[in-house]
């Protein structure tokens, strides 16, 4: 070091540090922009190639070979990036982290379309659409998005019980069979806020996103009888069943599914879709307001579409997706759990877990920490 | 902490020793100021802020957050955590000091290679190994097998989604934490230390324990902060090794951020956290303040 150099005073030293706090703070700020983007003004966008395309989705979501497919198709390139969760997927993007296509739940959609951060999508750009809104009209006008304005589903699935019929017999089909003494100690639940308390809800005869605070204290109550059923809140449902550590478990349909391929003797497991009712939910595809290469992104959601990629993904990740023709090859695929197949019915009875307000969402947390935490 | 500050000799070694101590602190400052005082002032402010639709943190000024640390709830679940940290910390250094001191004192040549058996398969991401070590513990996992095998265990008992799954899991995750310092203070020992007890007619047994163990309390200290300040914050072994009554404040917390998002709550449970975690780290440092004080005497 040069003795010029002169050595920074300790005044020095913490200027420095005000003006990276500084800095950081304004960071910070601009991770939460003070206005909110509005994708409606924008056209819709033209299915055509203008740009490699940058994929965010669940990892292990498509079947790798349609990627190829669509790379070799049209000369460009899938650059792929995983979230665990939609509310870290809406965080990334809320930092400003450009996509060309996400793949929202319903929920998650509505919210994000509100928000005004998804672009719209012209159906006539999409020479797959009649495929899904022809033949599953629900999708035509879906809750969560007027019209299918901003949205295509990608797939759709329900929230049953999953369990050993070897260790115990048959069951009634009912949600009331997580209580069976058959299975105590044994039992799991999903770790997740919304199926837990929306399958309260569905046994008392409540609506599934109740916020009102009176429901949510029976739903506490009834769930309280369960605790001393419970092994614990987890979301690996199938592996629990598969080692053993669970011979009933609350369970997505897609997982059940995507079990089969592992199980050795699938005979020994049922799923059951329960007759007090069963939560529906759906992914989708969308595009975000700040995608570099919406048209890209277009072709790729069409190309999807096709039939043979649809089976294909069916065939890889055992999530149904709503497209004329591919009915058979989920039914193939989940001979052994028939109660997977979600019909246009299942859509209708709109058990959905919806948004509520600001006040409602806080009631719901609270219940799932006393659900939790007991 | 008193083990990782520069000595002071160095420091007395004059002016240009000095300058080239301030010019290295400086990116070390610049990084915590920008990425841990920043970001626990944003913390702080998000307590008292509120959540948009998008789940978007605002900042502004209501209690609501703050308010519902009154819930029993937290207070239990805060105490569970608070007795599981102690529990692993004591366990910790039960199965980290006979470690360290043979290593330290009668590993010879093999003293290196055996503190990097220890500490490289702690690289593996945590996950991982949190993951790997809910197999070994569950109902057809080899622990139980064996246990069932020499008449330990029944068919109906279980480790995995009890408190004793949770605990070897904290264990298991941080050990490491314990035994690193206390091999560094073992390492540093004095070893006529021990052969002065031996001439003043001290057994094996008087001279660990008025000798080894004083000598070595600093490394201790260091081991127990370093295992309670993660195993208290931690939620990757409730969740995969405990069940529905061995919920940890680090689980809540994450549920905050991520299914509720109800990011003030979250926050306000963050800094309640941190509050608990400063007493214990108070406590260390008037600890390795008395002992400095003793031997500059």
């Amino acid at each position: 070091m040069s003795p010029e150099v002169p050595s920074p005073t300790r005044r020095a030293v913490l200027r420095t540090g005000a003006c990276a706090l500084l800095g950081a703070t304004a960071g910070g700020c601009g991770f939460m922009p003070a206005k909110t983007p509005d994708a409606q003004q924008l056209a819709p966008v033209r299915a055509r190639v203008d740009g490699d395309l940058v994929y965010f989705n669940w990892a292990d979501y498509v079947d790798p070979s349609v990627f190829k497919g669509f790379e070799k198709e049209y000369g460009v390139k899938v650059i792929q990036s995983n979230f665990d969760s939609m509310e870290g997927m809406v965080a990334k993007l809320n930092a400003g982290n450009r996509y060309d296509v996400v793949f929202p739940s319903a929920k998650w959609a509505q919210r994000l379309v509100h928000g005004g951060r998804l672009r719209r999508i012209d159906h006539t750009q999409l020479t797959n659409a009649h495929a899904i809104f022809g033949k599953y009209t629900y999708f035509a006008d879906p809750w969560y998005d007027p019209g299918s304005a901003h949205t295509v589903p990608f797939t759709a699935y329900k929230t049953g019980i999953g369990w050993r019929r070897d260790k115990i017999g048959e069951l009634t089909g009912s949600w009331r069979d997580l209580w069976s003494d058959k299975a105590r100690g044994k039992v799991f639940l999903l770790d997740d806020r919304d199926e837990v308390l929306g399958m309260g809800a569905l046994e008392l005869g409540l609506k599934v996103s109740t916020g009102n605070t009176g429901d949510l204290d029976r739903i506490t109550s009834l769930l309280g009888t369960l605790r001393p059923h419970l092994r614990g809140f987890s979301s690996d449902s199938y592996n629990n069943l598969l080692n053993g550590n669970a011979v009933m478990t609350q369970a997505w349909s897609g997982d059940m599914a995507a079990m089969l391929n592992q199980a050795k003797d699938p005979s020994v497991f049922g799923f059951e879709a329960p007759k007090e009712g069963t939560p529906i939910n759906s992914d989708c595809y969308a595009i975000p307001w700040n995608a570099p290469h919406p048209g890209t992104a277009m072709l790729f959601i069409d190309y999807m579409l096709r039939p043979e990629n649809v089976k294909k993904n069916i065939e890889y990740i055992g999530y149904p997706m709503p497209v004329a023709g591919t009915e058979k090859t989920y039914a193939d695929l989940v001979k052994p759990f028939p109660e997977c197949l979600v019909t246009e019915d299942d859509l209708r009875a709109g058990l959905f877990f919806r948004n509520g307000g600001r006040a409602a969402e806080d009631a719901r947390d609270t219940a799932w920490t006393h659900v939790k935490a007991g | 902490m008193a083990l990782l500050r520069p000595s002071s000799r160095i420091r007395r070694r004059g002016t240009g020793g000095d300058r080239i101590w301030t010019w290295l602190m400086v990116p070390g400052t610049l990084w915590m100021t920008g990425f841990l005082i920043a970001s626990l002032v944003l913390v702080a402010v998000l307590a008292v802020g509120t959540t948009d639709d998008l789940g978007n943190p605002r900042f502004g000024f209501d209690l609501s957050g703050v308010r519902a640390l009154a819930d029993p709830a937290y207070s239990e679940v805060l105490a569970r955590s608070l007795g599981y940290a102690l529990l692993t910390c004591a366990i910790c250094l039960l199965i980290a000091y006979p470690v360290a001191y043979t290593i330290a004192l009668h590993a010879g040549r093999y003293k290196h290679a055996l503190i990097a058996a220890i500490v490289v398969p702690f690289f593996a991401n945590y996950l991982v190994r949190m993951y790997g070590w809910s197999v070994v513990l569950s109902d057809d996992g080899p622990v139980l097998r064996t246990l069932r095998a020499v008449g330990l265990a029944d068919g109906n008992t279980k480790i995995l989604n009890t408190g004793v799954g949770v605990v070897a899991g904290l264990v298991y995750g941080f050990v490491v934490f314990m035994i690193i310092p206390l091999y560094a203070a073992l390492e540093r020992l004095d070893v006529s230390l021990i052969e002065a007890g031996r001439d003043l007619y001290g057994g094996p047994v008087r001279t660990f324990f008025f000798v080894t163990l004083p000598a070595t309390r600093q490394g201790a200290a260091a081991g127990l902060v370093l295992v309670f300040l993660p195993a208290m914050g931690d939620f990757v072994s409730a969740q995969l090794m405990g069940g529905p009554d061995q919920i940890m404040i680090g689980n809540l917390i994450q549920d905050k951020f991520f299914q509720g998002q109800n990011w003030p709550l979250g926050s306000a449970l963050t800094m309640l956290l941190m509050l608990v975690l400063l007493i214990g780290m108070l406590g260390y440092l008037r600890r390795t303040r008395k002992d400095e004080a003793e031997a500059r005497r």
